[in-house]
């Protein structure tokens, strides 16, 4: 994770706002092209499934749109299936492979939603001669016979990274709950588990509360409000995706409470919050160069190709933590929102 | 003499009427000329502010109307392209995205999309489940025309132009809609102003955010309209511009910064909470309107110039006319001066000087005598013999002549003396200068010719001078020295046989 040293506390005001805004906009690349690869046929025929329908996955999608064009520019058709369900469910995605293996696919691709049961689905595919990737957020267990993965390869490092930056903010003392997204999956489980490992170090911290809003704001919310209302001394919450940070916020301004929120991802209401100082940090992922990246991935792979020198076999994208100070920028950055 | 004095007069009188006259008409003239001008400047102004916003509106309106088009149209097509669609027989994935390619060819979109009941999104080579991108999608059924306005990941901004598909079944599957997509700055495109330099427009969101990615101006640039003119406009006039962004009101101003003038003209776009923005720096009829009222000013102080030029130079005529009279007046009375002076001095019968100019001259030199100014002056005094016997004999012609031809005589011999004639037949010359260092030769040369005028009986004049000595105080010593000296010569003429008195 790229972390900045938090804001007005440790100095680090020192940075010109031109640098923030040019550092801002390192978090997320926009600016792609395909590299010098010559793919073998006209014609591509993907399906992806991700653990839920989100709009952290929206930019994903916009990343891989983005590559499907530059091919259709070369003369190559990129046909894909993006498919998700409304509630993150390891039964849903089985399913969603099940019927994927029917169809004529050169690379299936998978976000995980549950590595337990996911893993060993994607080992008999690949067994079966079906050319399997991962991306975008959950890898599969280690040792699958997945191709390839692309995407982040370090959340519980990100979680923990969160988590460093609240436990500094509240002088390491004080209760903290923590928020994850859908269970089982490997993204948020790791997060999560950087979250509770961080605050374990420090024996003035106090793990009160741990929730699954499984990917809903309106869950996040309501936990969120319940937390508080049983913990109202709360000191801090650790958001471990999308989701959670806005249902925290919310709760937080309704009730009043000075709980300390640090948490995952770009969405537009969170990053009005960050701007607002309700939430005290967040760590942008760069979905668009992940989305990118894995369609020009599972044309190699559909190809033949295997990791190597064409194409690791792990891609990682970077996270980068941003503070109050940055939020205006990512925010006119992501969505071209200056109010 | 008189004539000239009464030409001056109405001359004098006529110039001064005519400068004064001509003042207060070049007064009126300028004053009401510069008071035109500056009601047409205002007036101009006026009525430029009133043209300029309605040029603006209805720039704008065109504009709006442009996009209110592109929505109906593609409202339009999408509506007559549903029965076509189920028509088709479409029983495959494949089918519909091939069917989706053509219409996109057909009527040159960008993006569009059916959406099953599931929220599956189908485009021409991709299908995605779309709840989560698509937020018209939130509701189980469309009832009606959706415009949504989408602020995508990325910064870039697109219209969303969706119908409800009721009983359209492709492959089993029930279609809840069809959708196109468009990029705002393509929409802007359509848009552009010929003189981009000068004309400005942006479309903006409810709450100022630019939508089209469009410049509006140096102040404004890409950011958001309502943030970015804050600082520069009045505060009443930046609420009241908030507030209609915010109630979807028209409305324009005009503000300067930086020495420049901005007029902006603002317009709802109807359906879909955008606002049009035009922005007219140094607005192009201002300066069109302003070059007209620049010209007529410019005649104007041309006029006012030339009229100032011309009374100018009338007035300096004028001036140089009483000029020339008053110095005429001046030389004439200067001149009539000199000749009753000459007058007062002249012996009217011989033509020297008389008895009244030798007394100012004898004042004269009686100053001088008295402050030892004077060193050289010699006083010759005579008297012309028999001239009693000739008027008495011959008659006063003759003895005028007599006088005459004496006087002659004394100022053909004193050549470099003043000769006045001070009595019937006496003659004072005084010398000065070559007339005195001279006055021996000139005295012994003249009494000579006197001397031979006896036997001829011709003039005879007796003569006794004397020079001024340190002694004296008065020109009159000087004089009885010669007098005296003047009538002992006469006692000797009498005796060379010269006619006396008693002869």
């Amino acid at each position: 994770m790229n972390s900045d040293t938090p804001g007005k506390e440790n100095g680090a005001e020192t940075f010109s706002a031109a640098r923030r805004e040019k550092e801002v906009q390192g978090a997320v690349n926009f600016e792609h092209a395909l590299d010098s690869y010559q793919p073998k046929k006209n014609h591509y025929n993907f399906y992806f499934t991700y653990k839920i329908v989100h709009p952290w996955w929206d930019a994903v999608a916009l990343g891989m749109e983005d590559a499907q064009r530059q091919y259709l520019k070369k003369g190559i058709t990129v046909t894909y299936e993006y498919m998700a369900p409304n509630a993150a469910s390891a039964a849903d995605q089985t399913e969603k492979l099940l019927s994927a293996q029917q169809g004529s696919y050169d690379v299936i691709g998978v976000d995980v939603a549950d590595e337990a049961i996911i893993s060993p689905m994607i080992d008999e595919m690949v067994d079966s001669g079906y050319k399997v990737m991962t991306f975008s957020s959950s890898d599969a267990a280690e040792g699958c016979k997945r191709i390839a993965y692309v995407g982040n390869t370090h959340n519980y490092k990100d979680g923990a990274d969160l988590t460093e930056a609240l436990c500094a903010k509240l002088n390491y003392e004080g209760e903290v709950a923590i928020l994850v997204g859908s269970k089982g999956a490997p993204c948020h489980e790791d997060r999560a588990k950087g979250a509770k490992d961080t605050i374990a170090k420090y024996g003035n911290m106090k793990l009160v509360a741990i929730e699954y809003d499984m990917d809903s704001v309106e869950l996040a919310h309501e936990l969120a409000l319940k937390i508080l209302r049983e913990h109202p001394s709360l000191a801090g919450i650790v958001c471990c995706n999308m989701s959670n940070p806005v249902g925290a916020a919310r709760a937080v301004v309704e009730t009043g409470s000075s709980a300390v929120i640090v948490g995952m991802d770009h969405d537009q209401e969170a990053l009005h919050y960050l701007d607002d100082g309700v939430i005290y940090c967040l760590g942008v992922q760069d979905c668009y160069s992940i989305g990118f990246e894995t369609l020009q991935t599972a044309v190699k792979i559909a190809d033949g190709n295997l990791p190597g020198e064409m194409f690791p076999e792990k891609r990682d994208e970077p996270t980068t933590i941003i503070h109050q100070k940055d939020a205006a920028f990512m925010l006119a950055f992501l969505y071209g929102d200056a109010s | 003499m008189m004539k000239d004095k009464h030409i001056s007069f109405s001359d004098k009188s006529f110039v001064l009427t005519a400068v004064i006259g001509s003042l207060l008409v070049m007064a009126v003239v300028i004053g009401t000329t510069l008071w035109a001008s500056k009601e047409t400047a205002a007036e101009t102004d006026e009525a430029v502010a009133a043209v300029s916003h309605f040029y603006l509106e209805a720039m704008a309106d065109r504009r709006a109307k442009i996009i209110t088009n592109l929505i109906n149209n593609n409202f339009e097509h999408m509506e007559k392209l549903l029965p076509m669609i189920a028509e088709e027989g479409i029983d495959s994935q494949e089918k519909l995205r091939a069917m989706i390619g053509k219409i996109k060819a057909l009527l040159s979109l960008r993006r569009f999309a059916l959406v099953d009941e599931d929220n599956v999104v189908y485009t021409q080579y991709t299908t995605y489940t779309g709840g989560s991108r698509h937020t018209f999608l939130a509701a189980d059924k469309l009832n009606k025309r959706v415009i949504r306005t989408v602020y995508r990941y990325g910064s870039s901004k697109q219209l969303c132009l969706a119908i409800p598909t009721d009983g359209l079944v492709l492959f089993g599957k029930p279609f809840k809609a069809c959708f196109v997509q468009i990029d705002i700055e393509e929409i802007a495109s359509l848009l552009a102003f010929d003189d981009p330099g000068r004309t400005y427009f942006g479309l903006y969101d409810r709450n100022g955010v630019n939508l089209s990615n469009t410049n509006l101006g140096s102040i404004v640039s890409r950011q958001n309209i309502l943030e970015a003119t804050r600082d520069i406009l009045p505060k009443a006039e930046w609420e009241k511009l908030c507030s209609d962004f915010a109630d979807e009101e028209h409305g324009g101003l005009t503000f300067a910064f930086n020495g420049a003038e901005e007029t902006l003209y603002y317009v709802p776009i109807p359906d879909t909470d955008w606002m049009m923005v035009i922005l007219i720096r140094e607005s192009i009829i201002n300066d069109q309107i302003r070059g007209i009222s620049d010209k007529h000013l410019e005649i104007s102080n041309l006029q006012i110039a030339v009229t100032l030029g011309s009374m100018m130079l009338f007035a300096a005529a004028l001036l140089w006319r009483l000029w020339k009279i008053s110095r005429m007046k001046l030389e004439a009375e200067m001149k009539n001066s000199r000749a009753f002076q000459s007058m007062a001095n002249t012996d009217s019968m011989t033509g020297v000087r008389n008895k009244h100019a030798y007394s100012e001259d004898e004042a004269a030199l009686n100053r001088k005598i008295m402050g030892k100014e004077l060193e050289k002056l010699a006083v010759v005094v005579c008297d012309i013999n028999g001239l009693k016997v000739v008027n008495d004999t011959k008659g006063h012609a003759a003895g005028d002549k007599l006088i005459k031809d004496a006087s002659a005589l004394l100022c053909e011999s004193f050549i470099h003396g003043a000769v006045y004639r001070i009595g019937g037949d006496e003659f004072v010359i005084l010398l000065q200068g070559k007339g005195y260092d001279t006055r021996e030769e000139t005295i012994r040369s003249l009494n000579q010719k006197i001397e031979g005028n006896i036997a001829t009986d011709d003039v005879v004049i007796s003569m006794g001078y004397s020079v001024l000595k340190p002694e004296d105080e008065l020109l009159y010593d000087v004089f009885e020295r010669a007098d005296q000296m003047m009538y002992e010569r006469k006692k000797e003429l009498k005796r060379m046989g010269a006619k006396t008195r008693e002869a």
